[in-house]
């Protein structure tokens, strides 16, 4: 196989592409580490249901535009009872105690999937309207990967917008930093967690529902994704927003570069990205350094 | 006149913990309705021993220690199915690769902390799963590795049949018996009073002169031996090696089993072991959806018993004797 | 004619981001005296403890021990080359015994990867932290969990765990910091009698504290220092006058 400028070019639209799920993934993580200092380890469990019921709805309502709005709201509800009930009474714990919680939930949240949807998953495809491929000038790339790419651009915005110019994001972003301060000013700390929890959680629901079409819909996505999020987060810096959409896209280049010139590695290569940056910068590209010894 | 006859019952318990577990795993299998469970849960109780030194008394989760049993596993595997070699030298194999592979993985993970730690060693130890899958003629890749044969032992000049499943137990109680030993001598040595005060206040613990970050990776290797060790003896008795063995999944069991039983005791984790195989097997019989209903209990254990079901005796029974 | 000086700080600086607490300072600290850091909150002395005492490293300068370059030095070889230190907000096992902090202490110097040894054997450790603790006064309150220490039975455990590394150099972060005026009378007799035998240096913001005792003041403000000498020099000095008007 030749390897062309144009095929380079290809493979690094590809890599973007899944980059900008992994960019999702992250943001979601990093965003409820950085509000409440929770690891979600069931992180890749919403974006399995995410799949799932992005799946249902758009088998349900024909549509999918209905289905990427619908989906994040029930994910994120989810993601508001858990917090709720299941994180808040773990806060003063200790750090790891959120963390065992979510694992154990991921468990609840597979088994649930398998008895609604069946053990074998669901057969996902590509919804009609973004069929096809669009000439990019170096080559035909498919719509819908083009249509992830933007999705997630729109999502990153939105999102940056809510943090940076609206009153509650503002809200966010100091209680990321100092929980005290919030107290002080009269502002319901809890409540704040409970909101952080549920967008993160919706973005995971979100990201799942925009992967489907590209992959295998079944009980066990959700348990390579964690890993992957977790390269993700450990390569940007965990807490890090910019961190996480720089990384997700570098992580998926990565990717699909080594798939092109060594494609039995490929799993491994992001692996390496990791272990690389643990050992030149273990707080993560963009991460603060005092979180490290 | 009560309290100070448990208390000093106790005492020796404690004193004499290695004994205690021991006699009480001599009699275990006639508790057991199958040995195949006994067995299992002997091999998987020695796991989150080891995972217990590094996560209760060190306080360092990892979710990442699939790999050494999965290591010890294969490499055993390996030594005996492509190399012919004998299973006591296959043993020593699976358990020497698992600590080197838990040097490099502990050197990588330490670098960072606390709540990066958990996630470092599972994306690590990914690697190893990956790097075995794809391994295929030495592995078995998707399959597993099979035709590991040990139709019998020799040990001490005796020779052992170890397909019958009474004799298979004992003989791996050996095994266990002896890295119980070792566990229960490091924690009583001075090296286990440097572990505890590095879990209790790292940077106190640095400011008494001692090397935090040599100390857990010490530590971690330690730890990742005596999993291996579990491997190693994993795949004698199954004569498989299962690709699962490497997967995250079995990562978690080891975490969710030092949890139920309690971490940070010497009895705990088989206490966990046990419950946690028990219920996983009784379960399955009633329903398909066992993941559902241990992970739900674990969340329980999380919340409202994170003491584990043996802590919680233990620290009721402290304060009675305190009393 | 001149004695080698113990410790040497050699146009130490220390920025966080833009903001800088310590600009280009330097002292040099003779063996056996008892020197004192003083000067308003906000001056950078916790930064200046923290760069001694090896918490983290300067931004820029050098830092000398018994002519040794210790700059950058991890933590942990602080202690072992025989500094110890003691911290502003207490800083103990919570969990442990007293006698069990400071026996952790003490056998730092005799076995740290002792693998298969039992260390209940190790009667010379249990003992020197049994002295220790007679020392501080905390004899009594061996086996209680540091934890349940009042607030001044916490410093004086900070003392003897810092105590345990034998120091050659003790220093010690607002030792009396939340203490009753007792309990205050305590720690200072504690520290004249401590600097008797080796070299002590304090960080302070209680001026009156200090006076009495030391036998050199350094003043730091804004990062710098405004005067060093003995106390009757630092008296009579002006510009400290000012600074520490309606202070100490």
């Amino acid at each position: 196989m030749e390897i062309t400028p144009s095929l380079l070019a290809m493979q690094l639209m590809t890599g973007v592409a899944l980059g900008a799920i992994y960019a999702l993934l992250a943001l979601g993580l990093s965003l409820i580490f950085g509000m409440l200092t929770v690891v979600n380890f069931a992180h890749g469990a919403f974006f399995m249901v995410g799949a799932f019921i992005g799946l249902y709805f758009l088998g349900l309502t024909g549509n999918f535009w209905f289905s990427l709005v619908l989906t994040p709201l029930v994910v994120g509800a989810i993601g508001l009872v858990v917090e709720r009930f299941l994180v808040r009474p773990l806060y003063g714990r200790g750090i790891d105690y959120p963390l065992l919680l979510t694992f154990g939930l991921s468990w609840v949240l597979i088994e649930a999937m398998r008895v609604l949807f069946g053990v074998e998953g669901l057969p996902s495809s590509t919804p009609p309207i973004l069929r096809g491929a669009i000439d990019l000038g170096f080559g035909y790339f498919p719509k819908y990967r083009l249509f992830l790419i933007f999705a997630t651009a729109v999502v990153v915005f939105a999102l940056w917008l809510f943090l940076e110019k609206t009153r509650y994001g503002l809200i966010v972003r100091a209680g990321s930093r100092d929980g005290e301060i919030c107290k002080v000013l009269g502002v319901d700390i809890a409540r704040v967690w409970l909101v952080v929890f549920g967008i993160g959680t919706a973005i995971a629901g979100l990201s799942g529902a925009l992967a489907a079409p590209t992959r295998a819909v079944n009980p066990e996505m959700g348990v390579h994704v964690l890993a992957e999020s977790f390269v993700v987060t450990v390569v940007g810096g965990m807490g890090s927003l910019p961190g996480a959409v720089v990384a997700g896209l570098l992580v998926g280049v990565v990717f699909s570069m080594t798939s092109l010139f060594a494609p039995a590695y490929a799993e491994l290569s992001i692996f390496v990205l990791m272990a690389l940056v643990l050992l030149v910068r273990p707080q993560g590209l963009f991460g603060k350094a005092g979180l490290m010894g | 006149m009560k309290a100070k006859l448990l208390h000093g019952g106790f005492e020796l318990v404690r004193r004499h913990r290695v004994l205690a577990v021991v006699l009480f795993l001599l009699v275990f299998p006639l508790l057991m309705p199958y040995k195949a469970l006994a067995i299992n849960i002997l091999i998987f109780g020695l796991f989150a021993v080891g995972f217990n030194l590094l996560f209760g008394y060190t306080g360092l989760l990892s979710f990442g220690h699939a790999a050494f049993l999965g290591v010890g596993s294969y490499l055993t595997g390996i030594s005996m199915v492509h190399f012919a070699l004998p299973w006591g030298l296959a043993l020593l194999i699976g358990v020497v690769a698992a600590g080197l592979v838990g040097l490099v993985i502990g050197y990588l993970a330490i670098r960072t902390r606390g709540i990066y730690f958990s996630m470092v060693t599972l994306a690590l130890a990914q690697i190893v799963y990956y790097a075995f899958y794809k391994a295929e003629q030495w592995t078995g890749g998707e399959n597993g590795l099979r035709g590991i044969q040990v139709p019998a032992m020799e040990l001490f000049g005796h020779r052992f049949d170890f397909i019958d499943p009474t004799t298979k137990y004992y003989v791996i109680l050996v095994f266990v018996a002896l890295a119980l030993w070792l566990v229960s001598r490091v924690l009583a040595s001075p090296f286990g009073a440097v572990i505890e005060a590095v879990r209790e206040n790292e940077k106190r613990a640095a400011a008494c002169g001692y090397d935090v970050a040599r100390t857990k990776l010490l530590v971690f290797v330690i730890s990742a031996l005596i999993c291996g060790l579990a491997g190693s003896l994993r795949a004698l008795h199954l004569s498989v090696v299962p690709i699962e063995s490497l997967h995250y999944l079995l990562s978690g069991q080891a975490v969710m089993m030092c949890l139920l039983g309690g971490m940070g005791t010497f009895f705990g984790p088989f206490v966990g072991a046990a419950v946690f195989l028990t219920l996983e097997d009784v379960v399955t019989t009633i329903t398909r959806n066992w993941m559902a209903v241990v992970g739900g209990v674990f969340m329980a254990c999380v919340l409202f018993f994170p003491a584990g079901l043996w802590g919680t005796l233990v620290k009721r029974a402290e304060r009675v004797v305190r009393l | 004619m001149t004695v080698a000086p113990i410790l040497e700080v050699v146009g130490v600086s220390k920025h966080f981001g833009r903001f800088v607490a310590l600009n280009n300072v330097s002292a040099s600290f003779e063996p056996r005296k008892l020197s004192a850091i003083i000067g308003p909150n906000g001056a950078g002395k916790s930064t200046f403890f923290n760069v001694v005492s090896g918490a983290f490293p300067p931004s820029a300068g050098k830092l000398r021990f018994d002519g040794r370059d210790i700059t950058g030095s991890p933590q942990h070889t602080f202690a072992r080359l025989g500094i110890a230190k003691s911290f502003q907000i207490t800083n103990v096992f919570q969990q442990l015994s007293a006698h069990e902090n400071v026996r952790v202490a003490v056998q730092m110097r005799h076995a740290r990867y002792q693998l298969l040894k039992a260390r209940a054997d190790m009667r010379e450790v249990s003992d020197r932290a049994s002295e220790l603790l007679a020392r501080v006064g905390l004899s009594g309150l061996r086996d209680r969990a540091a934890a349940d220490l009042a607030h001044g039975q916490q410093r004086a455990l900070e003392v003897a765990m810092a105590l345990a590394s034998e120091p050659v150099l003790l220093l010690m972060d607002e030792p009396t910091a939340g203490m009753s005026p007792e309990e205050t009378k305590v720690m200072m007799d504690l520290i004249v009698e401590l600097a008797a035998e080796r070299s002590v240096i304090l960080v302070e913001h209680k001026m009156k504290l200090v006076m009495g005792i030391c036998e050199r003041l350094l003043v730091l403000h804004h990062g710098e220092f405004l005067a060093e000498g003995t106390p009757a020099d630092i008296k009579a000095n002006d510009e400290v006058r000012r600074v520490y008007l309606g202070q100490g």
